[in-house]
């Protein structure tokens, strides 16, 4: 995958953010929290879907609207977002890494309340250069641990130097080992496959270029 | 007469005898289907749906049409959900809204569009629809629903949400507004779009749902999509003249018996070891590809990878024949790189939810907390919305 469409991935997966999110589930009593972690060589960004259902919302609104006016202003939703992810943990090869809230969807309080709102958050951390070879990337979420559930992904990356080579989670999603690896210029495998082509064509091109210098002659009859 | 007039014709006559024979039998029994299927066999389903769709068209008002038809590029096409009206507005037109040559003129393009047997299931799970409104405990906690394990008591909030029978909206009258006002149930509360012009050959799209029922069918000319789409249910089983119906039934018990027919060594790589409880891509989840993990297809025998081929058939073949087989061929082709994954308990009768993901195919199968009330999702990561279709 190219430089520029990778880039064009990552601008499609901050562009969701822009639009209304839509409920998957009519959950009750539990707060659906589902984590989609995607992994750069510089950066990782995490997108995070909050449902409350229907028999929490009353509480989760409190916890955002402070004012108590019935309306979750704009930043009442940026507070609440914030509360989340400095809850969020990260690490990268054992250091943790600090999140940076980004882009996010609050929805009406009365869509909370129904149970059918969503407040989608996005948070990145920026990475030190990371170096060609194995890695390891940590995530916990215990938010609202009394009625979370939760669940937490990681997106194919976009970079083709990146492959995911192991996930691991808990038991219920809380955290999460995503385990990467890096290369120079593509997957391991596929850069053998593409040196093992070169040196098919490579050596068509010779073959062809020598017969040409010495064409076979016609066995003379007579 | 051209040969083009004759087509379309035959095309018309058809679709005429599927009206009738769907105004006689019930539209929701089969005979639509049976009728309108028999006109595609005569010739490709692309002209079918396409005289179908411009049938129905041409029987709306104005203001009917104006709520059913949109560009092909609308923001329309992910406007789809699982949840039912009074939560979620689907700005479309009401099934319930219509005069009934209307809504047979309807069911009997989706009856064109989708195989037999994906007829009967988008069927089944309106009928579902209906029973829950007619039967709302099963929509509780305590009654089959979500929940049920944590005591039974249903919540405050969803008792007073769930509207009477006898407080739902007549045929004809105006939609609750805004979605506000309480969760409506039943058959009538089923929408239908079109996007695009019916046509041979340019893309447009049918859409197609209600409550726990999201079709998207994409049609250019001889390439059929039918991802994203969202077939669930709740319940899970019920009765209906007699018969007991399981919209899900197949997708459940082929699931278990691909689970239950992998070995040890296999099993410990499909199963999760991690509680898989919900959709991760269901709806407002498009452009999204997550890593794919668990038993790779390539390390499965000959029989239990027809056993994957065939649990993905449920989705793949609620399409029309056609596009379900050039579908089908796909997932074939493609089968090594596909994963088969689990989570939960694999005795059958439990609630486990699994996924199969391929190059071009992710399927979620995911319990609600019971057996009685199960979300799935069906998508393509090249091709929602048929974008391989649309040419730049």
């Amino acid at each position: 995958m190219t430089r520029g469409t990778a880039i064009i991935a990552l601008l499609l997966l901050t562009a969701g953010l822009g639009r209304p999110a839509r409920l998957d589930a009519h959950r009750l009593d539990e707060y659906l929290q589902a984590a989609r972690i995607a992994i750069e060589k510089d950066r990782v960004t995490i997108e995070l879907d909050l449902t409350p259902g229907v028999a929490v919302a009353t509480s989760v609104l409190a916890a955002i609207d402070r004012d108590r006016d019935g309306a979750i202003s704009d930043e009442e939703g940026e507070r609440y977002a914030r509360v989340v992810v400095d809850g969020l943990v990260l690490h990268v090869d054992g250091r943790r890494v600090p999140l940076a809230l980004g882009a996010r969807t609050v929805p009406a309080a009365r869509d909370l309340t129904e149970g059918t709102g969503v407040l989608r958050l996005q948070a990145s951390a920026e990475l030190p250069a990371v170096s060609s070879g194995r890695h390891a990337l940590f995530f916990r979420n215990v938010h609202r641990a009394d009625v979370g559930v939760y669940l937490v992904n990681a997106l194919v990356p976009a970079d083709d130097r990146i492959e995911i080579t192991r996930q691991h989670r808990d038991w219920l999603q809380h955290e999460a080992t995503i385990e990467f690896q890096v290369g120079r210029s593509a997957r391991p495998h596929e850069q053998l496959w593409s040196a093992l082509a070169g040196l098919l064509v490579a050596g068509a091109v010779a073959a062809l270029s020598v017969r040409r210098r010495h064409p076979v002659s016609k066995p003379q009859v007579g | 007469m051209t040969r083009r007039q004759l087509g379309l014709g035959v095309s018309t006559a058809c679709v005429a005898a599927g009206l009738v024979l769907a105004g006689a039998g019930g539209w929701l029994r089969g005979p639509a289907a049976d009728a309108a299927q028999r006109g595609a066999a005569a010739g490709g389903t692309a002209a079918r749906a396409v005289a179908a769709a411009n049938a129905f068209l041409g029987m709306l008002s104005p203001a009917e049409r104006a709520k059913a038809a949109f560009p092909f590029d609308s923001p329309q096409r992910s406007n789809w959900s699982n949840l039912p009206s009074g939560v979620y507005v689907r700005n479309s037109l009401k099934l319930g809204d219509l005069t009934s040559a209307q809504r047979d003129a309807a069911m009997a393009l989706m009856a064109i569009v989708l195989s037999r047997d994906g007829y009967q299931k988008a069927v089944d799970i309106m009928n579902a629809d209906e029973y829950l409104k007619n039967n709302p405990a099963r929509g509780r906690p305590g009654g089959g629903g979500r929940g049920a394990e944590r005591g039974g008591a249903t919540p405050p909030a969803l008792a007073a949400a769930i509207v009477p029978a006898q407080n739902a909206a007549a045929p004809g009258a105006p939609q609750r507004g805004g979605g506000r006002g309480g969760t409506v149930f039943g058959k009538d509360e089923f929408f239908i779009a079109i996007l695009g012009t019916p046509s041979a050959s340019a893309p447009w799209m049918i859409q197609f749902g209600g409550h726990h029922l999201a079709l998207n069918v994409t049609i250019a000319g001889a390439s059929h999509a039918l991802t994203p789409s969202l077939p669930a249910a709740q319940p899970a089983t019920y009765t209906l003249d007699g018969r007991s119906i399981r919209p899900l039934g197949d997708e459940n018990d082929k699931g278990f018996a691909l689970i239950n027919a992998l070995d040890a060594k296999q099993q410990a790589q499909a199963i999760l070891p991690s509680a898989v409880t919900d959709l991760v891509l269901g709806a407002g989840q498009d452009g999204r590809t997550i890593q794919p993990e668990g038993l790779l297809a390539s390390a499965m025998n000959a029989k239990q990878q027809a056993m994957l081929l065939d649990l993905a058939s449920e989705w793949v073949g609620i399409l029309n024949d056609e596009g379900a087989a050039a579908r089908m061929a796909e997932l074939t082709s493609n089968l090594a790189k596909t994963y088969f994954a689990w989570s939960g308990p694999t005795t059958p009768g439990s609630v486990a939810y699994y996924r199969i993901q391929g190059p071009t195919v992710v399927i979620e199968y995911a319990p609600q907390k019971t057996v009685d009330h199960v979300h799935t999702i069906y998508r393509d990561p090249t091709n929602d919305y048929g974008a391989r279709f649309v040419k730049p």
